[in-house]
């Protein structure tokens, strides 16, 4: 193919012998016959689509039927449009897109001297068409503040753990202290807010039973894990994700989101990625008929991090 | 603290009662169906959970009844007066039989011992999490787990989780095993046989799977990834019984599921499994594997978009 084939010419002046005018195919007939062999099929799975549809067959052959009509009919349009038309390239010239320089000078000269005159006038209204604009941004401003909801206040460091909660799991049996073997875990909440939003989002902890005797996370937690069961806030530190993932015989928490992991046996410190603290540990008590209780909420908020704190 | 603590009894102790109240309100209506429908030759008896076996491993054992635990509404003892078989209308545990004892022991001495020892009691060793563990006073549920999913004998004893495989003892091997270490130190969980499957309630089995075992099994049951080079197994292939095994004696780094879960709701657990997780609807054809929308995505991304490239070449090649 020459380089002269290959400039482009303008499609208004192009004659109809032309070589830009030919087709791409070499073999025209040829490629005619394969596209027309293309599109009958395609042709043919749409008919097969409209007969899975009315037969009920399974959802598949609905979604082969279809994308198979579509590409081998695309396939026909796009190789005609490639092979079978005049093959090019072609050029079409457009005008200017720009205003003269005359147009332009008196269309400013219109716009200046004749109507900021006249607006210039009306003092009053001007002012008073500014004012009114600016005091509606103003109060406009109201219900978009608002809309961001009523401010936190103490939510963010509270939970609805309190000194005496019952532990209850999600369907709201109490848990006592033989309920758990060692190596277990329940998703426990304080009791009357298992159902809750509150309660599923920030309440969410964890119970593990770690052994037989009590437990010992950190010094100054000595009362913390009675008969070998330790509880942590299931809400991950880092981004909030519910750290559900407890492996038994490493005692290690994971998160799922970001593979954070946390050692049940030691206070929940994070010993592996992102997560910037501890898991909150909920001090524990057994009480005199069994139930397993909460000396008080959290010894830290839980959940990711917010402003004053980092 | 003691204050709060006595502060907050009152009202706790309203709640405490009510809530003993409504367990046995249910545990009771459980009761007569079970053990008019349990024939046997030994003797039937009901909540007799004080003498009924001796727990030497009471750390893997739990007290709400009808968890996997001994105290169910439904014994059965043979005549020497020794539990064959617990549970209640949902789940049956079942003792291995004792005729298959010696089979198992030397089953045992053959595949185990060179690794747990000739008495079944461990042996230390040095990096291995777990070392080789302590088979004594388990359950038969935990040693017919191991073997019955290939794990033991190990392919590999110093890896860190032992991976499943297809079984390379035989079922009856399996259960001898299980017979013969039992005998040892008698203990339950014994062998769990969910009933009626088919019959459970699997939306509550799928809220359950949901909240215990979709954080590392993944809620399509595929399995993934977790700490220290372990890894959650996929639950696709895993006959019911086996579902049911791990659940009750949380095998290697799986936590136990016991008095949290009660036998009725293992079994809708067990229904879920078995049924909608090894048997996924898949309405588009293909599932992918149910690896998520991460997997989903690349596959959509390199097959897709590249698919999409090459098409792209083609129509704007004018040579």
């Amino acid at each position: 193919m020459s380089a002269e084939q290959h400039t482009p010419v303008s499609i208004t002046s192009v004659s109809i012998d032309d070589p830009h005018m030919q087709p791409l195919a070499r073999n025209p007939r040829r490629m005619e016959q394969t596209i027309a062999t293309a599109m009958f099929f395609g042709l043919l799975s749409f008919v097969l689509f409209g007969v899975a549809y009315w037969m009920n067959w399974a959802p598949w052959s609905l979604g082969v039927t279809l994308g198979l009509g579509m590409v081998l009919l695309g396939f026909g349009v796009t190789a005609w449009g490639k092979y079978l038309m005049p093959k090019g390239p072609f050029v079409e010239e457009r005008h200017e897109v720009a205003s003269t320089e005359e147009q332009r000078d008196s269309f400013a000269a219109a716009v200046i001297q004749r109507n900021l005159g006249i607006l210039g006038r009306r003092k009053v209204l001007g002012g008073l068409a500014g004012a009114g604009l600016g005091v509606f941004g103003i109060v406009a401003a109201f219900p978009l503040i608002r809309s961001l909801g009523p401010l936190p206040k103490n939510s963010l460091k509270t939970t609805d753990w309190k000194a005496g909660s019952y532990l209850v799991d999600s369907t709201g049996r109490a848990v006592k202290v033989g309920d758990v073997a060692v190596g277990g875990i329940v998703t426990v909440f304080p009791m009357g807010f298992e159902d809750t939003d509150n309660g599923q989002a920030v309440d969410q902890t964890v119970l593990i039973r770690l052994a037989t005797a009590d437990v010992v996370t950190l010094a100054g937690r000595e009362s913390w894990g009675p008969s070998g069961y330790v509880a942590y806030s299931k809400v991950c530190p880092h981004l909030g994700c519910p750290v559900g993932l407890y492996e038994q015989q490493l005692e290690v928490l994971v998160c799922p989101c970001h593979q954070s992991m946390f050692t049940v046996s030691n206070g929940g410190y994070p010993t592996f990625g992102p997560a910037p603290r501890p898991l909150p540990q909920l001090p524990l008590y057994v009480d005199g008929r069994g139930y397993i209780r909460s000396q008080g909420g959290y010894n830290q908020p839980v959940g990711a991090g917010f402003w004053e704190r980092s | 603290m003691n204050r709060r603590i006595a502060r907050a009894l009152v009202p706790a102790a309203v709640l405490g009662v009510a809530t003993i109240g409504a367990l046995s309100v249910f545990m009771g209506s459980g009761a007569g169906a079970s053990t008019t429908s349990t024939t046997s030759a030994g003797t039937v008896a009901q909540s007799k959970a004080a003498e009924v076996i001796s727990v030497p491993n009471a750390a893997y054992q739990t007290t709400r009844p009808n968890a996997g635990t001994a105290n169910s509404n439904m014994q059965i003892f043979n005549k020497s007066g020794k539990l064959v078989a617990y549970g209640d209308k949902n789940v049956t545990y079942t003792a291995p039989p004792s005729s298959l004892i010696p089979l198992g022991q030397a089953v045992y001495m053959q595949n185990c011992a060179s690794c747990h020892g000739v008495e079944a009691n461990g042996v230390a060793s040095n990096g291995t999490p777990g070392g080789y563990p302590n088979l004594r006073g388990l359950g038969p549920a935990t040693i017919d787990f191991w073997v019955e999913s290939g794990r033991m004998p190990a392919a590999d004893p110093r890896s860190v989780q032992a991976q499943r495989h297809p079984p390379r003892l035989s079922h009856t091997e399996a259960v001898a095993i299980a017979a013969w270490v039992n005998s040892l130190d008698p203990a339950t969980p014994y062998i769990p046989h969910v009933n009626a499957v088919s019959t459970a309630a699997v939306t509550d089995g799928f809220s359950l799977f949901a909240l215990n075992c979709a954080a590392c099994h993944t809620i399509t049951g595929g399995g993934d990834a977790l700490a220290n080079g372990t890894n959650a197994p996929s639950l696709r292939n895993i006959p019911a019984t086996q579902v049911a095994e791990a659940i009750r004696t949380g095998p290697g780094n799986m936590p136990r599921f016991t008095g949290n879960l009660s036998d009725a709701e293992l079994r809708n657990i067990v229904a879920y499994v078995t049924g909608y997780i090894q048997h996924p609807s898949n309405p588009g054809g293909l599932g992918l594997g149910g690896l998520g929308p991460v997997a989903e995505g690349f596959i959509g991304l390199a097959l897709g978009v590249g698919l999409l490239a090459l098409i792209a070449f083609w129509i704007g090649d004018r040579t």
